[in-house]
This record gives C-alpha cells, sequence and structure tokens, in this order.
C-alpha cells in the first residue's frame, strides 16, 4: 500500500477525509452529539410534565411556546439527526466497505460531501433555536398550517420570513435528505459493484442487507416528501398557497406526504438495526442465524408492504373511511413479515451456546423490549381503536417502544460489537452490562406507565394538563412523575456509556483481530482496519454463518477460508434439533 | 385502577372492549415470546451446552413452527380486522334520520359552537354561535346528535375522552361524526391536534341534559340572540 | 502493492460504478419529480376550472423548448459515440452543442417567464389572489415550481457537462460523456411529462 495514505495532516485525516471509517465516526459522533441535546430536550419538558411550572435545574422556566418547541425538536432530532445518522450513514460507512471485503465506498468524495451536508443541515437545525420566535414549535410533523403560521400573511417579508424556526427546520431536513441520497446512492453502488471475490449475494451478512434494503426504501419514499417541503418552504417565505384551504390548497395533502415517508422512515431505522442485532445474536449463540434467506425475503415483503400503510397515522384526519380499512388491514398485515423475522431471530437462540457477553445483551434486550413496541402495534393498527388512542400517550408509549430499542439498544448492541474492530480497543465488560441494566430497567420506567396514561385520555403535547380533569388525578400525576424520574436516570446512566467509550478509547487494552470468534469478513482485518481495510483482499468462500459446524473442530470459520472436502455437503447433515 | 375512563356513549363500550380482545391476543403472542426467548437463554448457556447444534433453518421442515406461528398471527390479525370493522362502520357511518345538528368548529383556541336557529336548520342565518373560552355545549341525552367539524385557521382535533370519539378538524373542510351519549352531565371537549401556543389551554365543556332542559336552554339562546335574528330577517 | 492492485475487488454485476451510481441518483429524481407531479394531478382533478388557467401557457414555446431539449439530447448521444471512438474534436463539438442547447431552453424559459409575469402570473400570483381567482394562483405556484425545478436541473447539467468538456477535450474520463448523457436524458424525459401537464392539457 502507497505511504502517502497515511502521512496526512491532521485536517486531511479527520476532518476532510474520504476513508468510510472516519466518515462513519463523524457520523456517529454529530449522532451521539445530537442525541445528548435530544435528551436534554427530553430532561426539560418531562422535568415540566411532572412538576408544572416549577423551575427546572439546569434550564429555568418553561414557557408554553417553548414546551412545544422543545417536544418538536426532541422528536426531530431524534429521527432525523440521531437514528439516520448512527442507524444508516454511521452503521451503512463502517459495516458496508468491511463486510463485502472492499478499500472503501464507490464514491469517496461524494461520501465526504454527504457529511458535510449533514453537518450543514445540523447546524441549520440548530441555529433554528436562536432566530426570533425560537425553533418551530408545531409537532414533528411539520402539518401545515400551523407550520405556514396558519397563512395570516399571504405576502411574506421574504427574509424575516426564511428566518423562521418553521422554515429553517424544513430547510434543514431537505439538507439532511440530499445528505442521505447522497450517502444511499453510495451505499447501494458499493454493495452492487464492490464486493471482494466469492462475495455472492447470499454470501452477504444479514445486516449488509438490511442497511441496503433500508436505503432502497428511503429513496423510494422520500421524494414526494422532498417536494412536499419545498413546497411548504414556499408557502412560508414567499406566499404562495400549495396548502391553504383558503386558497385552493389542501393541508391534508402534506399529511400524505409526509406519512408516505413518515412511515417507510419508521422501516428505515428498524432493518439496519435489527440486521446487527441479527448478526450478534448468530454470533453469540454459535450457531447460523435462522433462515438466513428467509429473513431477506421477508424484509423485502416488509420493504414493499411499509410503502402502503402510510394513513394509518390518519385515521381520524377525515380521510374516505374505505381508505382506512385499506390502511387499517395493510398495517395489522406488515406485523406478519416482521414477526417472522424474530421468531426466527429467537429461533437461533434454540439448540445454541449462549454467551452473555454485553453485545448479546444489549441484543437480547433490544428483542425483549421491541416486543412490546410491535404489539403494542396492534392495537394502534385496527382504525376503530384508533379513534380512541390516537395522538394520546399510548401511541407515546407505543412508538417510544420501539425507536428506543431501534435506535439505542440496537446502537449499543453494535457499538460494544464493533467497538474492539474499528477502534482497536477492548471496552470494558463489567461497566457495559451496568450501562445495559440500567438502561433497560430506567427505559422501561419512563414509558411502560405512559401506556396507562394514554389509555386513561391523556393526549399529546399539552404542557400543563391543569385544565383536564380527566387525566389531572392519582394514579396519573404519580405515573408522571415516575417517568421523568426514570428518564432523569435514563439519561444519567448513559454517562456509564461515555465514561467507558472515552476511558476505553484513550487507554483500553488492545484488541485482537476477532475477539469474539465471528465469521465474516470485516474481522478478518486488523483491528482498527487501516486504510484500505484488507491487505491483501481476501476471498470468500461460504456463507457468513458457518457457526458449530459438525465434523469441524473450531466452532467458527471465517468466510474467507475455503471449503475442505468434509464440510461440503452442509445441508445432508443430519440434524438432531428439528 | 380504572383502564379506561368512564364511558358516556353508546359506542364507546365497543371501543374498550376491542381493547380488551386485542389485548387477550396480545398477551398470549407475548407470554409466548417471552418463554421462546427466555427458554434458550437458561437450557443453553454456554456452561451447560459446550457446541450449538448446526441448523440453518431453510429446510421447510426447519421453519414449520414459524410458519406455524405466522398464520395463526395472521388469523388472529384478522378476528381483530374483522371485530374492528363493525366497529368502525358504526362511528363513521353518520346516522341519517331528523337529529339534532350541532356546528363545532375550531379555532385559536377555543371551541365555537353552533347551534340551528329556530328554523331548526343549520348553516342558516339565524344560527346561534358562541364563541368563547370555557363555553358549554349542551346537547340532549340519549339522542343522536352529530357534529359538524370545522377549523377556522389551523388543524384541530375535537377530543371527548369520555364518548371516546376524536376527529380531525380541517379548515377549508367539512366532517361529521355523531354522538349518542346515555348519561348526563359535564365532559371536557378538548383539542388532541398541536395548534399553537395554547394548545394546552383549549378545553371546553360538553354539557348533557334531559331533552326538556336542554329545550329550555336553547330557548335562552335564541331569546338572548333575538336582536341578530330578527335583523337578519328583516334583511 | 500500489493503488490499481488494490482495486481487486470484482465487481459482480458488470456495470460500470459511475453509470450505476448516475442510474440511482436518477431513480432519485424520479420519486422527487412523481411526488411533485402526483400533486398537481390531485389539485387539477380538483378543480374543473384549472383548464382555464392553463390556457395562458404558450404552447408554442413549450413545443419549442421540447424541440430543443430534444436535439440537444441527440447532441450528446452523438458526444458519446465520438467519446467511444476517442474523437475529441466531435466530442467537444457535440458537447458545446448540447450545453448551447441548454442555454437556448433557458433563454426561452426566461422569455416565457417575463411574458408571464408581466400579465400578473407569478409565484404566488396576487393580482390573481385579489381578484379572488384562487386556483388560478395555485396552478401558477404549481407552475413555477416544477418549471423552475426543472430548469435548476437543466443549470446543474450544463455546469456538470462544462466540467466534462474541459477534461473530455484533453481526452482525459471520457467515460464521464456518457454520465453526462444519462442525466441529460433525465432531464429530457422530466420534461417530456412536464410539457403535456402544463401546456399542451388545456
Amino acid at each position: 500500500m502507497s505511504d502517502t495514505l497515511h502521512k496526512k495532516s491532521f485536517f486531511r485525516k479527520y476532518l476532510f477525509s474520504t476513508d468510510h471509517k472516519v466518515i462513519g465516526m463523524q457520523y456517529t459522533i454529530t449522532g451521539l452529539f445530537m442525541a445528548a441535546v435530544g435528551g436534554f430536550l427530553a430532561y426539560v419538558f418531562r422535568y415540566n410534565l411532572a412538576y408544572p411550572g416549577d423551575h427546572i435545574p439546569l434550564f429555568g422556566e418553561l414557557g408554553a411556546q417553548q414546551y412545544n418547541s422543545f417536544v418538536t425538536c426532541h422528536g426531530m432530532i431524534m429521527v432525523f439527526w440521531v437514528a439516520m445518522p448512527i442507524l444508516l450513514a454511521g452503521f451503512g460507512n463502517f459495516l458496508i466497505p468491511t463486510m463485502i471485503g472492499t478499500d472503501d465506498m464507490a464514491f469517496p468524495i461524494l461520501n465526504m460531501m454527504s457529511f458535510w451536508i449533514f453537518l450543514l443541515s445540523t447546524i441549520v437545525l440548530l441555529a433554528s433555536f436562536f432566530v426570533p420566535g425560537g425553533a418551530f414549535g408545531g409537532g414533528w410533523t411539520m402539518y401545515p398550517p400551523l407550520s405556514a403560521g396558519g397563512y395570516t400573511n399571504p405576502n411574506p417579508d421574504f427574509f424575516k420570513a426564511f428566518f423562521s424556526g418553521a422554515s429553517l427546520m424544513i430547510l434543514a431536513v431537505a439538507l439532511e435528505f440530499v445528505a442521505m441520497l447522497m450517502g444511499g446512492i453510495n451505499f447501494l453502488v458499493t454493495t452492487i459493484n464492490k464486493r471482494t471475490k466469492g462475495m455472492t449475494p447470499f454470501r452477504i451478512p444479514l445486516v449488509v442487507w438490511f442497511i441496503n434494503i433500508a436505503t432502497i426504501i428511503f429513496m423510494f419514499s422520500v421524494g414526494p416528501l422532498v417536494a412536499g417541503a419545498v413546497m411548504l418552504l414556499f408557502d412560508i417565505t414567499v406566499g404562495t398557497g400549495f396548502y391553504d384551504p383558503a386558497r385552493g390548497g389542501d393541508p391534508v395533502l402534506f399529511q400524505h406526504l409526509f406519512w408516505f415517508f413518515g412511515h417507510p422512515e419508521v422501516y428505515v431505522l428498524l432493518l439496519p438495526a435489527v440486521g446487527a442485532i441479527g448478526e450478534i445474536l448468530s454470533v453469540f449463540s454459535r450457531k447460523p442465524l435462522f433462515a438466513y434467506k428467509t429473513i431477506i425475503y421477508l424484509a423485502l415483503l416488509s420493504a414493499i408492504l411499509s410503502v402502503v400503510v402510510w394513513a394509518h397515522h390518519q385515521f381520524v384526519a377525515g380521510i374516505d373511511p374505505r381508505m382506512a380499512t385499506f390502511f387499517s388491514v395493510g398495517t395489522i398485515i406488515i406485523s406478519i413479515p416482521f414477526a417472522g423475522i424474530f421468531l426466527s431471530y429467537m429461533a437461533t437462540l434454540w439448540g445454541g451456546s449462549i454467551r452473555f457477553t454485553v453485545p448479546m445483551m444489549w441484543a437480547l434486550g433490544f428483542i425483549g423490549t421491541f416486543l412490546v413496541g410491535g404489539l403494542t402495534g396492534l392495537f394502534l393498527g385496527s382504525n376503530a381503536f384508533d379513534i380512541y388512542a390516537h395522538d394520546t400517550y399510548f401511541v407515546v408509549a407505543h412508538f417510544h417502544y420501539t425507536l428506543f430499542p431501534v435506535v439505542f439498544f440496537g446502537f449499543f448492541a453494535a457499538f460494544y460489537f464493533w467497538f474492539p474492530k474499528f477502534v482497536g480497543k477492548n471496552l470494558n465488560p463489567a461497566l457495559g452490562k451496568i450501562h445495559f441494566w440500567c438502561t433497560t430497567v430506567f427505559f422501561n420506567g419512563t414509558f411502560f406507565l405512559l401506556f396507562f396514561n394514554g389509555l386513561g385520555g391523556q393526549h399529546r403535547r399539552i404542557n400543563d394538563f391543569s385544565l383536564f380533569s380527566n387525566v389531572v388525578k392519582e394514579p396519573y400525576i404519580t405515573f408522571e412523575k415516575i417517568a421523568t424520574i426514570s428518564a432523569i436516570c435514563l439519561i444519567l446512566s448513559q454517562f456509564i456509556f461515555l465514561y467507558n467509550f472515552v476511558t476505553s478509547a484513550v487507554r483500553g487494552k488492545k484488541a485482537v483481530k476477532n475477539p469474539w470468534d465471528a465469521n465474516t469478513i470485516e474481522w478478518v482485518a486488523d483491528s482498527p482496519p487501516p486504510h484500505g481495510n484488507f491487505n491483501p483482499y481476501p476471498e470468500v468462500f461460504r456463507g457468513p454463518y458457518d457457526y458449530s459446524l459438525p465434523g469441524e473442530e473450531s466452532d467458527f470459520i471465517p468466510q474467507n477460508v475455503p471449503h475442505t472436502n468434509e464440510n461440503i455437503p452442509v445441508l445432508k447433515v443430519k440434524l438432531s434439533v428439528s | 385502577m380504572k383502564i379506561f375512563p368512564e364511558n358516556v356513549s353508546t359506542y364507546g363500550q365497543e371501543i374498550d372492549n376491542l381493547f380488551w380482545m386485542t389485548f387477550g391476543f396480545v398477551m398470549v403472542a407475548f407470554v409466548i415470546s417471552l418463554f421462546v426467548l427466555f427458554y434458550p437463554l437458561v437450557k443453553n448457556h454456554h456452561s451447560k451446552v459446550k457446541k450449538a447444534t448446526y441448523f440453518t433453518g431453510e429446510s421447510k421442515k426447519h421453519f414449520r413452527w414459524i410458519t406455524i406461528a405466522l398464520v395463526i398471527l395472521a388469523m388472529s390479525d384478522f378476528i381483530i380486522l374483522f371485530a374492528e370493522h363493525d366497529t368502525w362502520e358504526r362511528i363513521e357511518n353518520i346516522p341519517t334520520g331528523n337529529d339534532l345538528h350541532v356546528g363545532i368548529t375550531g379555532r385559536q383556541w377555543n371551541w365555537i359552537f353552533t347551534y340551528p336557529g329556530p328554523d331548526g336548520k343549520i348553516n342558516t342565518a339565524d344560527d346561534v354561535v358562541i364563541d368563547e373560552q370555557n363555553s358549554e355545549l349542551h346537547i340532549p341525552v340519549n339522542k343522536n346528535v352529530i357534529f359538524e367539524l370545522r377549523a377556522k385557521e389551523v388543524l384541530h382535533s375535537l377530543f371527548i375522552v369520555n364518548t371516546r370519539l376524536k376527529q380531525d378538524c380541517i379548515p377549508g373542510r367539512m366532517n361529521t361524526r355523531w354522538v349518542n351519549i346515555t348519561k348526563e352531565g359535564t365532559y371536557d371537549i378538548s383539542c388532541a391536534e398541536i395548534c399553537g401556543v395554547m394548545h394546552s389551554k383549549m378545553r371546553n365543556f360538553l354539557v348533557v341534559e334531559s331533552q326538556e332542559k336542554f329545550d329550555q336552554y336553547v330557548k335562552t339562546l335564541y331569546e338572548k340572540n333575538a336582536p341578530a335574528t330578527s335583523s337578519s330577517n328583516n334583511r | 502493492m500500489n493503488l490499481i492492485q488494490q482495486r481487486l475487488s470484482v465487481p459482480v454485476i458488470k456495470v460500470p460504478q459511475g453509470r450505476l451510481g448516475m442510474w440511482i441518483l436518477i431513480a432519485g429524481e424520479l420519486v422527487i419529480f412523481g411526488g411533485l407531479i402526483a400533486c398537481y394531478l390531485l389539485s387539477r382533478l380538483r378543480y374543473p376550472e384549472w383548464a382555464e388557467q392553463a390556457a395562458h401557457t404558450s404552447t408554442f414555446f413549450g413545443a419549442l423548448n421540447t424541440v430543443v431539449l430534444l436535439t440537444s439530447s441527440f447532441t450528446i448521444v452523438k458526444a458519446h459515440e465520438a467519446a467511444l471512438k476517442k474523437e475529441l474534436t466531435k466530442v467537444t463539438i457535440y458537447m458545446s452543442a448540447t450545453i448551447i442547447g441548454g442555454l437556448a431552453f433557458l433563454v426561452n424559459k426566461s422569455i416565457e417567464y417575463t411574458n408571464e409575469i408581466h400579465h400578473g402570473f407569478t409565484f404566488s400570483s396576487p393580482q390573481l389572489q385579489e381578484s379572488g381567482n384562487y386556483v388560478g394562483s395555485l396552478f401558477w405556484s404549481f407552475y413555477y415550481l416544477m418549471t423552475g425545478l426543472h430548469a435548476t436541473h437543466v443549470v446543474i447539467g450544463m455546469i456538470i457537462m462544462t466540467v466534462i468538456l474541459i477534461q473530455a477535450r484533453k481526452g482525459k474520463n471520457l467515460h464521464r460523456v456518457e454520465l453526462a448523457g444519462i442525466y441529460w436524458h433525465m432531464v429530457d424525459l422530466i420534461w417530456i411529462f412536464l410539457f403535456p401537464l402544463l401546456y399542451i392539457a388545456k
């Protein structure tokens, strides 16, 4: 390898790098920083919900407008500036080139630009907190007419309207989409075109498959919202009336455009995390992933179904009742492929030899908590019950039970799993386990009781419930307090992670090449992989999950080990568990 | 502790029952899944099982347990769908009889109530409009009442917890919903769709009373509104 | 081991990387325009009086632009053909012709915009709004948004082609001529959808 690649200045190496690992790191760290911002916002408004009107430590008084802004930005940040960069861009950048055995992305410069546009979008979003009027406070769904100021001014002053919370947020989201689209082009081309020798489609590890499926869903569904967001931006800044009912527009159109993207977005976030969990379960059960090919087909099926369920967010928006029935059926049917994927994951554990390492605990925690989120989705999928549950804390608890496991359990599982590989140092497992248990306990403490609040009729985005006699009574007030205290503990327990991260990265023990005895080829590279990852490129001879192959001494055979005569007739082996 | 607040509408109980039915399916699925998840964790810990059993699960024979589970899931899905479809139809289909129509319009930040004027028809010149904070909407008990839902400037969502009714109000459109309340009393009307700064202060009351009291109430409304009515008649 | 040897990874599908990336980019672009066109059609179907406003657009300029764009697509194909044969002068001539075609398109477009603005049809059309013709103002909003977004793509395409032309003249990166061609065809294709929607269906 040419030495010039190694001798670069600090700026070229860490800031304007085109290396996929550095870009992945940049995405992940930006995402974690934004998670801290989003977490702080959550702390502030959760505190306000438990103790309305009180002085909030580290913040002060929270007004109604600020409350709305904080709730809105919390949602926005967590979905678009935490989940997307970490799960899609972070995982994609780290894992795709190393797992398919190549040196870098197909278009490294595009990859770098993607990050810089993303960073710009982050800055625009953060800037929106400081414009007159504060950050946008109309819900993360940005429904017009509220986001367009109620169309009170058909001839807005462009600059004044442009530097408002709403339009800066839309601009930030649009920039973020552009960044992710650029990343997405890279992921797809890299996976299709740059695989190492012998890496046939069904030898690609599951997580790479899932990141690519997620990218396809993202690229397919985001277009209409980009168009819709541009229309909304013009409504705000130059006074067009695309969504203004008084001028022939239709506010419900934006809801359709938003949720046409918004619902598939859930699967965009879900799939990379689920893929990583699959890898981890297989490694620590010392067993092949159960029904690897079938899982891929199920994921493709759910990807297709995911674009025909969006209107379940609008059951009470006055859409055609027959249409609602159609979407209700779609919503409930999409539970089937996902149940298939999760049951296959559980089947992977059966007959295994299970090791409770830190990543494995996160993976199992993911399945356990996501189960609650997935099953409560069945309630909301039926449109009649949704009439009552829509926009209540039942919905809030439901989507936190799906997205929190996806974003944080999924990320932490992957983090503890791949940290030795990409940083080259070992993490402290004891701290990792404490972090896991604290997070799990306090996460459930935060959100489980909110299901009851929701069923009691507590509706969302209210900073002060004092007017509503149905919810200002026991036990709901106590539940709010428990939720808030748990949320604070949940945020505090992330400092364990931070401490572990920093100390391990600085003075942790040097990691070996393959600490978990895993098969996929990123473990063949050095830890951390040098620029160019592999030297020489590995050739792949087998699927990614040849664990505990009968007749083999070692219970794992990496993908770059050629077949010997004994273990070729894999499928003919007599099975004791069936 | 009661899970749901008191139900006072004719269809509210169906929604509650729908919840409990789904809850039954979900609990069964949840318990089975937890068993399937935790059993191997205890039994197949690496201290007990040194070497895992190799099976890929690609054959139909291996996949059959999952197929069975998915078929059962699909069946329960469809039971839920059929059950909820009836309820959905009942709530969505507005009664066509000669019922009382009341207009409810969301504005920033209270609900505006519109009663039909002395001619008994809504959306005519002699309608009585009440537009103030904390105002009350009076409706008769045990009667079908049809709400005509509109919004002034931004989206709102009519939410009456005790009737289980929720419906978005969209500027430029009219959505209709109906309700038949079986118990006299005063209930909160809140807004469930974020509508601006004072979203959490958007609360009015629904007063359900006997037909006689309601008639009396409407009569006083007409009297209070009389000058406006006469002027509109002169026009 | 040098960099060239490093790129040992074997593409399984034999599509050059740039072309594959361009196709995926186009797929992404098409859904953006698809969403916009869907919004336009939904609004159009809602209002029967839509056609009255569409009657104000100039079919002549639209048709002229269609011809210009189609011709420029032809020249970029010829440029690609020349690039395959490594005939650098022909590449330069044909690519310049394509860029001039794009320029002609933009000139036409701006004449057309000027005419329409003189008639009071602007992005938000305050004149129409004052007279209560809200459907009209909505039509013109859509018109400017769709054609404007398309014109932005024309401009981007011209910039890309200029950059590629400067390299291709010296015989560098000749394969990129094809990528410019694919992109230009997409711009053309989108116009083929916009032209009947905005200019013909009246």
